[in-house]
């Protein structure tokens, strides 16, 4: 299946959901604590960057505006997006999504934009942030409930924590797995359940994604691989690999994928549109939309539900606006050398400053490892896709 | 639009009192040379509460004021050059990559390379780009980060926004005093924050003497004269630079002499200027048209003493939150529209800037908005504010030149 095709199909449930009289409320920074709109009553949705949406902004961005907010701007513009009953923009992110917010409710007046403005958490050592935070996601229920009239429902709270949970697990689990054996399931798999559940974080997405970790764990046990991925899984989220050992006949190449608001399906789709290339080769991505969301710690229930849920938002590993950009680089160095990892592909979309201030610090830290590295501008449209396969493809025959 | 005239009296009238900008400009250079090497400068970013550091007897320099004179030496394209030769993209902030490539070569930066930093304090109320930029230059020096987060704020400043901010004010005084082994005293910052409400009260003072006819400064005098309120607010030798300025200034306005030799057009100026092309405004000044007002220097108003707050960490909550571009477009909008109206002004120029995005980004919007609401034209030029690289005269001259004809 094509990557439009993938995208498609990812957005049928969302469809489904939208003609049975579901309201929707879409959010663009994927860091965002889905169980709050969940006991709103609402089904949040990420509205990402689309390909084949190229044109539409020009009246309200100029071209130095990175790819992805023209994008997302140029889907509107253009009647691309579903019915929402609101859309949540995050602030202090980064001064392109900040900027497109304001732009947004002058342009769209009748839509209904939320905002949720986040701490930089990287230098603080006390709760100031998160109790930030908390306060943050306090206003915004209270906008919700006094807006649409529905308010907080503890009980479809607390149902929501659980999907959000077993949908957590699941991932982990998943990407752990595919570190000890990347074939045991392919990216592209992978990477489709989460796409899935993020468009459309229902009871049958997530009994997908749950559905394929018990299959993969049966594999798994079969293989006796089960207590190597749990190893990992843990030394992911604790950043501790002193336990981990992998099997020494792993199969190469073993590539990661770096970067920030990238798609992770566009990549699984490129390198598996290379001749006698397989989505294999990737061990891991790092990318916002895959590992960072996967990776992020599912809220505790406790008797303050925006204590809880910004703690959860907050522990979202490797976001430049939560850790350092040494931080970061220590914990890429301390995977990149216990995965056994030996080239990095960092994508990076264009006027985009997270991705682009950081290649530089990723290549240098690859480097010092001995990590082979490829920087590939990947813009949502594909627009240069035959020359980046041919990048991609020249990078990955330097591995073997 | 012509060119400048060759001949001798000039279009546009120099300032007396830029002469001491020299002065001003080599002191600060020694005190920071000085302060670096008895291991105390910090850089800073343009919006930082620098009356902490300097209370804290920290010596100061300003990165987007190295960048500032980089581009008017017209070496940022090849600056920048050297940043990207590490690998930082084109795309980037011109301030950051001319910062990053002449901290990478600072033999080949003469005018424009900054003292070794001790520590990087960068305040993202002007933008979330400094976070990165200090990050890179930390990873280049080994000194230290410190990031006061002012959280956007929206109409108003809520309350768990005020005391993220006073936590991060706290900490900041705590990472200065644990990383020199020194303590904040109170009265000393209540003075250096006396200096530095002095010499921002003074500097209003000129830019407010623009609202006369003819206006007594033009854009480009004011890009210049800017530098020490940028760099030096909380000194006293700050203060005297604007003593004479404003001295200067008011006389002008007094005797009815102009900036410019001929005022006919009255313009407002948005976003950071072309630091390799301020020629631009003298060649606008042949045809009679001034800037009496801008957004960029009028961002160095917030004035921190005589606010309501019960103490001076208030104040400097207050004060540097405010930002207006801490404040999204309507506050810009509303900033544009306050200046137009105020100081008279027939329309405005947007200079669109292609490596500053929290600028730039909105212009589009706000353009219409403004024009909707105070009735005057305006016009968008791109280019960027030190690489003169993407910075193309002809294009940008043909917009000036229609928006001119619709008021001529």
């Amino acid at each position: 299946m094509n990557y439009e095709g993938v995208i498609e199909q990812s957005s049928v449930g969302l469809k489904e959901l939208v003609e049975s009289g579901e309201e929707i409320i879409g959010y663009i920074y994927p860091h965002v604590p889905l169980e709050l709109f969940m006991a709103h009553g609402f089904t949040p949705s990420l509205v990402r960057a689309l390909p084949g949406t190229s044109s539409g902004f020009e009246e309200s961005l100029q071209t130095f505006a990175c790819s992805y907010i023209r994008n997302l701007y140029s889907q509107r513009a253009n009647g691309q997006l579903l019915p929402l009953a609101g859309l949540l923009f995050p602030g202090n992110t980064c001064d392109a999504l900040q900027n497109l917010g304001d732009i947004w409710r002058v342009r769209f007046p009748d839509d209904r934009v939320f905002r949720l403005t986040y701490p930089v958490t990287r230098y603080s050592q006390d709760e100031s942030t998160t109790k930030f935070l908390a306060e943050e996601l306090r206003i915004l229920s209270e906008t919700i409930a006094n807006t649409f009239n529905r308010p907080f429902l503890t009980e479809s709270y607390d149902r929501a924590i659980e999907l959000v949970q077993d949908f957590h697990a699941s991932a982990q689990f998943l990407y752990s797995a595919r570190v000890v054996n990347p074939k045991i399931i392919p990216y592209s798999e992978v990477v489709r359940l989460i796409r899935t559940f993020l468009t459309a974080p229902t009871i049958s997405s997530v009994s997908n994604i749950k559905d394929t970790a018990a299959r993969v764990r049966v594999t798994s046990e079969d293989l006796g691989l089960v207590d190597m991925i749990e190893t990992v899984r843990l030394a992911i989220t604790s950043g501790d690999y002193s336990g981990v050992k992998l099997p020494e006949d792993l199969e190469t190449p073993r590539v990661v994928i770096a970067g920030g608001m990238v798609e992770p399906q566009a990549i699984a789709t490129l390198i598996n549109d290379i001749p006698d290339i397989s989505d294999s080769a990737i061990v891991l991505d790092l990318l916002s939309f895959g590992f960072k969301t996967a990776f992020t710690e599912a809220p505790s229930k406790s008797s303050d539900p925006y204590l809880a849920m910004a703690q959860s938002v907050l522990t979202a590993p490797g976001e430049p606006t939560h850790e350092g950009l040494s931080y970061r680089m220590k914990a890429m160095k301390d995977l990149l050398s216990n995965l056994s990892i030996q080239g990095l592909m960092v994508c990076e979309q264009s006027f985009c400053d997270p991705d682009q201030f950081e290649a530089p610090s990723i290549e240098r830290a690859a480097s010092e490892l001995g990590v082979k590295t490829v920087r590939v501008p990947l813009d949502p449209e594909l627009s240069d896709r035959g020359r980046i396969e041919t990048r991609i493809q020249t990078f990955l025959d330097t591995l073997e | 639009m012509t060119q400048e005239r060759a001949s001798e009296e000039k279009p546009y009238r120099r300032l007396e009192t830029q002469a001491l900008l020299q002065q001003i400009a080599f002191r600060h250079g020694l005190e920071a040379m000085e302060a670096s090497e008895n291991g105390s400068l910090a850089w800073v970013t343009s919006g930082f509460p620098v009356e902490i550091p300097i209370a804290m007897n920290l010596g100061v320099v300003y990165p987007e004021q190295a960048g500032a004179i980089i581009g008017a030496q017209k070496i940022g394209p090849a600056v920048s050059g050297y940043a990207e030769d590490l690998g930082y993209s084109q795309e980037l902030c011109s301030y950051a990559r001319v910062s990053i490539g002449s901290t990478e070569k600072p033999d080949e930066v003469p005018m424009g390379s900054l003292p070794t930093p001790q520590i990087l304090l960068a305040g993202n109320n002007i933008c979330g780009t400094v976070l990165k930029w200090y990050d890179a230059i930390s990873e280049m020096t080994g000194a230290p980060v410190f990031l006061l987060d002012t959280p956007p704020i929206e109409k108003q400043q809520l309350p768990h926004n005020q005391e993220y901010v006073r936590h991060g004010v706290e900490r900041l005084i705590e990472f200065i005093g644990s990383n020199f082994n020194r303590t904040l005293e109170e009265d000393r910052l209540r003075e250096v924050a006396e200096l530095s409400s002095r010499a921002t009260k003074l500097w209003i003072r000129a830019l407010e003497a623009c609202k006369n006819k003819p206006s007594p400064l033009n854009c480009a005098d004011r890009f210049l004269t800017m530098a020490p309120v940028v760099s030096s607010r909380g000194t006293e030798h700050c203060v005297e630079f604007y003593e004479s300025l404003v001295a200067e200034v008011e006389e002008r306005a007094k005797q009815g002499i102009g900036a410019i030799r001929d005022e006919k057009i009255r313009l407002l100026w948005d976003n950071i200027p072309p630091w390799h092309t301020l020629r631009f405004f003298n060649i606008l000044a042949s045809r009679g048209v001034v800037f009496p007002a801008d957004t960029y220097t009028h961002a160095w108003t917030g004035n921190m003493v005589g606010t309501d707050t019960p103490s001076i960490i208030d104040e400097v909550v207050e004060t540097y939150s405010k930002v207006y571009l801490n404040m999204g477009l309507d506050a810009k909008v509303d900033k544009m529209c306050q200046l137009i109206d105020d100081y008279d002004l027939d329309g405005f120029v947007m200079f669109s800037v292609r490596s500053c995005k929290r600028y730039s980004l909105g212009q589009l919007v706000s353009k219409e908005i403004v024009t909707e609401r105070t009735g005057v034209p305006g016009v968008i030029i791109e280019g960027d504010m030190v690489d003169s690289r993407v910075y193309n005269a002809a294009q940008i001259e043909t917009r000036v030149d229609a928006l001119l004809e619709m008021l001529m």
